[in-house]
């Protein structure tokens, strides 16, 4: 009789195109779009900001000067002259961040040490700037001029200096060449040796949790007409009983859930590298994997049943369970990460079952920990998911007997 | 076969079944009939397990339903008025399915599914999704679907509402096929002349209650009246109440229907004029009934239930 069940669920799911472009497809459209979009966010390697010098000056130390801020891998450079203010606010409109002009004399009364007052230097920044982004353009630009100055002071001081100090100093001062990785070593909370969190690591997860909940689509979908049609009927007057009835609808989507998330696994770690994103890499822990799954399908399919027994019509079921779906979806941090949100809004999100299926796969995917860490998120998510389906059972028995 | 002894089921304070009293014998066509509301959908629930009772016994095929509902449903089947099957399934997978819900495997599956297809005439639709098919050809795999775990019992709920005059004679003979092979066959309907055309017994509930139970041929010729029926059009059940208040052996069936107890030309001239003086158009005038319908209308009207 089970296996009648789920065949019949697998073959109405499988010619339900709707179904499966909300299961399969837009989750994995999301994932391509937002890993690419976020990639540059994740990457070290890429420019953030773009921009130009206008040196006005023309000396070897305001040449220098530009030269400080190349150093930064994060910083690029755009060569092109803008020798006017018309120019300049074009350039901002479209494709730089920022415009650093160097009037001509700064160098020089830099070097003297006066107050420079009308020859300061001029930051131009695009309107749209994050401000994060100006704070720390500027923060290596007045880097790159404290660099100037100490040069300066040290070209001064040279001549006054006897040998033995200045070997001294030269000895003291090696360490101001070396390069940042020498002095500073960088390590992301978790991960294997060598690896970076990525926007893939980022957006799999989230659109895997947001995926796996639009099972409330199709299982309210066949459910409703199932029950409309009376065959639902037919099954309890051919001794299928509610419990049955429901296994029969747990099981194939806790398959079907499980076959989106490897198949969103799938294209994190094939298809994204294609459009030039990197490469989802899987954590540590397969079992947490499955923890984490199953809390969360159990969860999503106990609301899919609750909405399905509770409304009539096909209507009433996709509109309230898409509507659900994207509210859990905006307030557990699938569209918006947590970390941007304010501090109640963060207490919001620790409400919603898709936090805590995100917070386990994070868990997983970008802090590199083991099955014990997701334990919390599994229980709670089981614990919900239980409680919905015996909901759903008892309002089912319900009407069934007042029919 | 089937014993039903002070049978009463209440929805609130709504008497659905007031001790009703049945029993159907092994072998037959068992017409149920009934006004709207009258019970009739509340007995086959209940009868088919899907409804508790507040008291009463019931046996069905030798068994007592409180005792043993699963093994009464084992050899008995419930064809639904509403097309109980998946529009998304073939014809072919709709049969394996309720098949395999009733755990029916190897040689029992293959002659049953057999069985139900040919005598449904299904055979070359087998891979057709359902929801493809005409009306009566659904019909047929709602009744194909029944037949499956080949019942001693079937419950037939209004099996030929809007189909074709083919498909209905297609499924009259079904059912009658289904006799042929010892299967008892409870037959609820609308259609009064399909009542009298393959039922062999008939019942009449109204109310909760069995108001007459019989077989049919002896029914009719008890009955046989020289009764007219008046089909009307603008009139009102208060205005007709004042009309037969003041006419002998005159009922008020509904709120456009009179029937006349004993026909005579001048009682039904007389009556024309009454219903020309109140504005009343008159539709149709039907002469001699002696069938069903006369009998249906005269026990029911009391209660003005639609048929």
């Amino acid at each position: 009789m089970f296996k009648a069940l789920l065949i019949k669920e697998f073959r109405l799911i499988l010619r339900d195109k709707q179904a499966l472009a909300a299961l399969f497809i837009m989750p994995a459209i999301f994932i391509l779009i937002m890993s690419m979009a976020l990639k540059d966010t994740f990457n070290s390697e890429r420019s953030l900001v773009d921009y130009a010098v206008v040196d006005l000056d023309k000396t070897a130390e305001s040449a220098a000067l530009g030269s400080f801020l190349k150093v930064d891998k994060g910083l690029h450079e755009e060569k092109i002259s803008l020798t006017d203010a018309a120019g300049r606010q074009t350039a901002l409109r479209g494709e730089l961040d920022f415009v650093v002009e160097i009037p001509a004399g700064f160098t020089a009364e830099l070097g003297q040490g006066v107050a420079l007052g009308p020859r300061r230097l001029k930051l131009y920044a695009a309107a749209d700037i994050k401000k994060e982004m100006l704070e720390l353009f500027q923060a290596r630009l007045l880097n790159g001029v404290q660099q100037l100055r100490l040069e300066n002071l040290r070209k001064e001081l040279t001549p006054l200096l006897s040998e033995a100090v200045l070997t001294l100093a030269a000895d003291k001062f090696k360490g101001f060449e070396l390069p940042p990785e020498a002095l500073l070593k960088l390590s992301f909370n978790g991960r294997f040796k060598g690896q970076r969190p990525t926007s893939t690591q980022q957006s799999v997860p989230s659109w895997i949790v947001f995926g796996m909940f639009f099972v409330i689509i199709p299982l309210s979908t066949i459910f409703i007409g199932e029950r409309r049609q009376n065959t639902l009927l037919r099954l309890r007057a051919m001794n299928v009983s509610t419990p049955a009835l429901l296994l029969g609808k747990i099981v194939p989507y806790i398959l079907i859930n499980q076959l989106q998330m490897w198949l969103m696994i799938a294209v994190g770690m094939y298809v994204v590298p294609l459009f030039g994103a990197e490469a989802l890499t899987l954590g540590r822990s397969i079992s947490g994997l499955f923890l984490v799954s199953f809390g969360l399908s159990l969860t999503a399919v106990g609301t899919a049943m609750l909405i399905a027994v509770v409304f009539d019509t096909v209507e009433q079921a996709t509109t309230i369970g898409g509507i659900i779906n994207i509210l859990l979806g905006a307030v557990g941090g699938v569209m918006v990460p947590t970390f941007y949100m304010p501090k109640v809004m963060q207490s919001l999100a620790g409400m919603s079952p898709m936090a805590w299926g995100l917070d386990g796969f994070l868990d997983l995917f970008l802090r590199g920990l083991g099955p014990q860490a997701v334990l919390p998120e599994f229980g709670k998510l089981v614990f919900l998911g239980l409680f919905l389906l015996c909901l759903a059972g008892v309002i089912f028995e319900r009407k069934v007997k007042s029919l | 076969m089937i014993a039903i002894k002070n049978l009463s089921k209440f929805y609130g304070d709504i008497r659905a079944l007031d001790q009703l009293e049945l029993k159907i014998g092994r072998g037959v066509i068992f017409g149920l009939l009934g006004p709207n509301g009258a019970g009739k959908t509340t007995l086959v629930s209940i009868m088919n397990g899907l409804l508790d009772f507040d008291a009463g016994e019931i046996e069905i095929l030798g068994l007592e339903l409180k005792a043993n509902p699963g093994a009464i449903r084992r050899r008995s089947a419930f064809i639904p008025q509403a097309l109980a099957l998946y529009d998304n399934l073939s014809v072919i997978e709709n049969l394996r399915f309720f098949a395999g819900i009733q755990k029916l495997s190897g040689a029992v599956l293959r002659a049953n599914l057999d069985y139900a297809i040919s005598v449904n005439r299904l055979e070359g639709m087998l891979n057709q999704r359902a929801g493809t098919l005409s009306g009566g050809q659904k019909r047929r795999l709602n009744i194909a679907i029944g037949l499956l775990n080949n019942p001693e019992l079937l419950y037939f709920d209004e099996p030929t509402v809007g189909i074709d005059p083919e498909s209905r004679n297609q499924i009259l003979e079904t059912i009658r096929a289904c006799k042929d092979d010892a299967k008892t066959v409870i037959y609820t309907s609308h259609y009064l002349p399909e009542i009298e055309k393959i039922c062999d017994e008939v019942a009449i509930i109204d109310h909760g209650r069995i108001v007459l139970q019989g077989r049919l041929e002896s029914l009719l010729q008890e009955e046989k009246t020289d009764a007219v029926i008046f089909t009307l059009l603008n009139s009102s059940r208060p205005q007709l109440e004042v009309i037969a208040g003041r006419y002998e052996d005159l009922e008020v069936v509904d709120g456009a229907t009179l029937l006349l107890a004993r026909q005579s030309a001048v009682r039904i001239g007389h009556l024309l004029e009454i219903l020309e003086r109140e504005k009343i158009a008159v539709k149709e005038i039907r002469y001699g009934t002696t069938d069903l319908e006369a009998l249906f209308l005269r026990l029911t009207a009391a209660g003005g239930a639609d048929v």
